[in-house]
């Protein structure tokens, strides 16, 4: 089978422990609420309107943040697109056509829920949620395909 | 479609897994061609028939639902 967009499986492992280490620490940051001064550093930040205390708007400004977040968030990202990505050990067009089908169910599945929680939940809780739903396409995606995968293996001749 | 791998798997005396690495695919596309859960692409089909040296017809064949 080749495809021009799949990485090699020998980043599979890689992607697994960034994915996981990030799902970890994002799991912990939301019990924490999102607050931390972990890993403070300077920043460029290219665009900030202050949301909060009505701040004027500013252009490429080096600012003090936290990091935790960003990194969290890069490692999710990251580590889930080389686990999706990145081919199986056998890649076949069954492998492909798992991993494609997985990907219309995530969609399907996401918009679906967010759909949900949409017309049922408002205010601060529903900025809440899109924050989850930045990640949440791509870890239904990764779950799903492996689930996929383990079924097909466990149904034995 | 329907097919007859496992017919002709018995024939040649090969496990699934024989067959996966003759032709080069996972064990899974087997398995899931074999429970007609999959239809294999036609150079998939191809490989299998020249493999088993039959027609593609003779090992795999529509059904009703095609």
């Amino acid at each position: 089978m080749k495809t021009n967009y799949l990485l090699s499986h020998k980043y599979k492992t890689t992607g697994w422990i960034l994915f996981i280490i990030g799902l970890i620490s994002g799991i912990f940051m939301v019990f924490s609420g999102f607050e931390s001064d972990l890993l403070n550093t300077k920043v460029l930040s290219i665009f900030n309107y202050g949301i909060l205390n009505n701040e004027e708007v500013k252009f490429f400004k080096i600012i003090d943040n936290s990091i935790v977040d960003e990194i969290t968030a890069l490692f999710i990202i990251i580590g889930g697109l080389i686990v999706g990505f990145s081919k199986e050990k056998i890649e076949d067009e069954f492998i492909y056509k798992l991993r494609t089908d997985s990907l219309v169910w995530a969609i399907i599945f996401n918009y679906l829920v967010l759909i949900f929680t949409i017309i049922f939940i408002y205010d601060m809780t529903f900025l809440n949620i899109m924050i989850f739903n930045m990640f949440t396409p791509l870890v239904f995606f990764v779950f799903r395909f492996n689930f996929l995968k383990h079924k097909a293996q466990n149904h034995d001749e | 479609m329907t097919n007859n791998l496992k017919v002709e798997r018995a024939i040649h005396d090969l496990t699934q897994a024989d067959l996966a690495d003759k032709i080069g695919v996972s064990r899974q596309s087997i398995n899931a061609m074999e429970k007609n859960k999959y239809v294999p692409s036609t150079v998939l089909a191809l490989k299998i028939a020249k493999l088993f040296d039959k027609p593609v017809e003779a090992i795999f064949s529509l059904d009703e639902n095609d």
